[in-house]
């Protein structure tokens, strides 16, 4: 019986695959912020390379990764694919449980699949400086580590509350070369206007992207980077999923079930799009996809469907999607790369139709998945991937109850090692198991966010 | 140099070791059963570790109220505003904790139980802070440190800016002994916050400071007030913030009925309570947890009965409480006095936190033999 599947190095898929090719309709564009009609790819033009701006309209099934691309990808990829023998049996279930380790990237996390295309793009369009924002730190480590390799500057948004809450993933920029600071910051006017209203913020991802965006929009020689969400960052992670179906095939397997944690989106279209695909063509119509959210920020769960904008100061465009109100500022979770308001627009259509489903899952409960995972694969994970192991081993006891031998693949999206701290809270059982009130809001308010 | 107030009750948790459930009243009774003093011992555990401490001056009394103690740990920083001798009574704690707070103490160190905080918290009220070793037989009261090296601890990191509400509750000695509790909520003191404790986790607050969390929670609540609905608003501060935020004037220690962000009943009994839940049949209770335990109802709340949170609905509560009063409660406790009603609460509750924002809370129940066949 293997335990590692895994690929040779010119096995790294050719192509990125692009979902939208096989959706029954268009998605709904995304409108300017100002005059809310559909945004041309002039208005891009200011933060985005055009390159990337073309991938993130394009409907073409396939579009090619560049030789130079994958030569950087080399460097861990194809990524292994593991067969969970030592789950499976502590859980007694007849379910096969597959999972996907993106943690052997160099910053950890499936976040360098997407950093080093952007990175090299904007390389390409003559640019000097990226600018970003993050959450935990996974996406801000990931772009230094790919701005480094393509000789430009970076600067990063830290979410504050992670900022402090994982002081060494900011080491890890800084050794990348990139400067990090914590938001919001009194760098930007998006920034100065949170801090103004409200100096204790612990900050979010959406404040944070309000002061990357302000940045790359105010520099000539700056570009901004997004680590989720965007259609061209959902493509880019497609390489995960691909790599998933050539691994099981070679040992005559497909999944039932396939599972991800969900913030914007990126790391659960990364694994689930290319099997969305096939079930939006019908070649494995009964495939289930599950994205699994926290119940602190359970925008596919309870978020209203409707347009949206990105950030909290509404510079960003407005996108269709999955939405808990650009102004919501979710609890301090461990889980940070999950606190968003919003989705990724293809995730939350795919939602929206059915092809997809979601789940919200408490952060304690996450932590207790996590836990076992750790004690039966011997990998510490990162809290957000903690909640996709949460739903696979739901999934599998299902299994065990029932008696099927469904074969159940997850997303393993990156490493804890820098989210001990949030172990010992766990095990010294402080952690708070926060929730979204959505019953109240949703009777007060009818509908939760408004676009102002 | 911080003016620390020390005041021992003597006598205080004497009544608990012999089966007398307070010692109010009872101290002759207690002694004849055979109870020993105790509260030296507990008073020492706090103290004992303050013994090199330079920058702190204790105000107290004379002989077993304060200065015997300190004398015996050597403690010579220390001036008696309150002469005393003989038996000591609830008179002898208000009219020491008087003098002490005249003699400017930043905060007032008790050793004793509940009996002892209500009859402190009735000569300083909200203005001087208090802090509980904890001694007594009974400690409803959200005063006390959860042990007695604790409250040294937080003596020693005293700081007027880290302070936090504290419900100090009156319990009814009497129907105690007849196993008959009876509570109500009899003021609102301050007392030390423990952040250094609950922050072990690297917590982060959506509010850092516990005033700003219950705006916040405040201005959540507002954005659901429905118009026509009635609102029964429990005792304390954090509801208070809600009337605040609406320009209502709460009875902080009782409760209240709104509806469309007016004032319709002030300091309402059971009965009021029922004719309004009548009148109004889609109601809902806003309270928040009580007491050092966390009750949410059955202490300090009592006018929201049983009857009627049946009559209302449970589904229709909505539990309110700041992060920093959650992170210090493990569970909530409901005790309505009806054993089912408690138990139709299930095993968590949601309780609003924040703008937003609700945690998940374990509710206590008494652990019954559950114990499965073949487990």
């Amino acid at each position: 019986m293997k335990t590692k599947i895994l690929l040779d190095e010119e096995q790294i898929p050719k192509t990125w695959y692009n979902v939208q090719a096989d959706l029954p309709s268009p998605l709904d564009p995304p409108l300017h912020p100002v005059t809310q009609k559909p945004v041309g790819p002039e208005d891009l033009a200011a933060i985005f390379p055009m390159e990337l701006i073309k991938q993130e309209v394009t409907t073409d099934r396939y579009v090619a990764i560049p030789e130079e691309v994958r030569d950087v990808l080399r460097l861990w990829r194809p990524s292994p694919l593991y067969r969970a023998h030592r789950l499976e049996k502590f859980l007694k279930t007849p379910a096969k449980i597959y999972y996907k380790w993106e943690g052997v990237s160099p910053a950890g996390s499936h976040k360098a699949n997407t950093s080093i295309p952007q990175a090299y793009y904007n390389m390409k369009a003559g640019m000097e400086r990226i600018a970003t924002e993050t959450g935990a730190g996974q996406w801000g480590s990931a772009l230094a580590f790919a701005t480094m390799l393509y000789d430009l500057e970076c600067t990063v948004y830290m979410v504050g509350s992670s900022y402090y809450q994982k002081p060494y993933r900011k080491s890890m920029m800084n050794v990348w070369g990139a400067e990090c600071i914590p938001s919001p910051s009194t760098r930007t006017n998006a920034g100065k206007a949170v801090l103004e209203k409200d100096p204790d913020t612990p900050g979010a991802l959406g404040i944070a992207i309000s002061e990357a965006v302000e940045d790359a929009a105010t520099h000539a020689n700056t570009n901004y980077a997004l680590g989720s969400v965007l259609n061209h960052v959902c493509l880019h992670q497609t390489i995960i999923g691909q790599e998933c179906r050539e691994q099981l095939a070679t040992v005559d397997d497909y999944p039932d079930v396939v599972i991800g944690c969900v913030g914007g989106g990126s790391n659960f279209a990364g694994i689930a799009f290319p099997f969305a695909g096939d079930k939006l063509t019908g070649r494995h119509k009964d495939v289930d996809i599950i994205g699994a959210e926290p119940a602190s920020c359970p925008t596919l769960t309870k978020g209203a469907f409707m347009y949206d904008y990105g950030d909290v100061a509404g510079l960003t465009p407005l996108l269709m999607m999955y939405t808990l109100g650009h102004d919501f500022v979710p609890p301090s979770i461990h889980a940070g790369g999950l606190r968003y308001h919003g989705d990724s627009p293809i995730v939350s259509r795919l939602v929206h139709d059915g092809v997809m489903r979601a789940v919200s899952l408490h952060q304690s409960e996450a932590f207790e998945a996590g836990q076992t995972f750790a004690r039966t694969e011997g990998i510490i994970i990162a809290p957000e991937t903690s909640h996709a192991v949460k739903v696979a081993i739901d999934e599998a006891l299902k299994c065990r109850k029932s008696g099927e031998e469904k074969t159940i693949l997850f997303n393993c999206s990156g490493h804890g090692n820098f989210d001990m701290s949030a172990y010992d809270a766990y095990h010294a059982g402080n952690l708070v198991d926060y929730e979204y009130p959505d019953e109240l809001i949703r009777e007060a308010i009818g509908r939760i966010p408004k676009i102002q | 140099m911080k003016r620390i107030g020390l005041i021992i009750n003597p006598v205080a948790g004497m009544g608990g070791s012999v089966g007398l459930k307070g010692t109010d009243g009872n101290v002759e009774e207690a002694r004849r059963r055979g109870a020993v003093p105790r509260a030296q011992d507990r008073a020492r555990l706090a103290l004992a570790p303050l013994r090199q401490e330079k920058g702190i001056h204790f105000i107290t009394c004379s002989g077993p109220m304060g200065a015997d103690l300190l004398q015996e740990l050597k403690i010579q920083n220390f001036s008696i505003a309150y002469p005393f001798s003989g038996e000591s009574s609830g008179r002898d704690t208000t009219e020491a904790a008087r003098r002490i707070q005249e003699a400017g103490a930043d905060l007032i160190l008790f050793c004793g139980g509940d009996g002892t905080a209500r009859d402190l918290y009735t000569a300083v009220g909200g203005d001087t802070p208090i802090l509980g070793i904890p001694a007594g037989v009974k400690m409803y009261s959200a005063v006390f440190a959860v042990d007695p090296a604790v409250a040294g601890e937080l003596v020693r990191e005293f700081s007027p800016a880290r302070l936090r509400d504290a419900e100090v509750m009156d319990v009814d000695e009497e129907a105690y002994r007849q196993n008959d509790l009876k509570t109500r909520l009899f003021g609102i003191a301050r007392t030390p916050a423990a952040p250094g404790r609950v922050q072990v986790s690297k917590q982060v607050y959506e509010a850092a400071d516990e005033g700003r969390a219950k705006i916040e929670i405040a201005q959540f609540i507002d954005e659901i007030l429905l118009p026509d609905r009635l609102y029964i608003i429990g005792a304390g501060t954090t509801t208070a913030a809600i009337t605040r935020r609406l320009g209502i004037t709460k009875t902080l220690l009782g409760v209240d009925a709104i509806r469309n962000r007016r004032l319709v009943a002030a300091d309402c009994d059971e009965k009021k309570l029922l004719a309004l839940a009548e009148k109004y049949p889609d109601t809902r209770i806003i309270v928040s947890p009580i007491g050092a335990q966390g009750f949410i109802l059955g202490r300090g709340n009592q006018q929201i009965s049983a009857e009627l949170v049946r009559k209302v609905g449970i589904k229709k509560i909505i539990v309110i409480a700041t992060p920093h009063k959650l992170a210090e409660l493990p569970e909530l406790f409901i005790d309505s006095g009806d054993p089912l009603l408690d138990a139709a609460f299930g095993d968590t509750l949601q309780v609003i936190s924040g703008y937003r924002i609700a945690q998940r809370k374990k509710v206590h129940h008494e652990k019954k033999d559950y114990s499965p066949a073949g487990a």
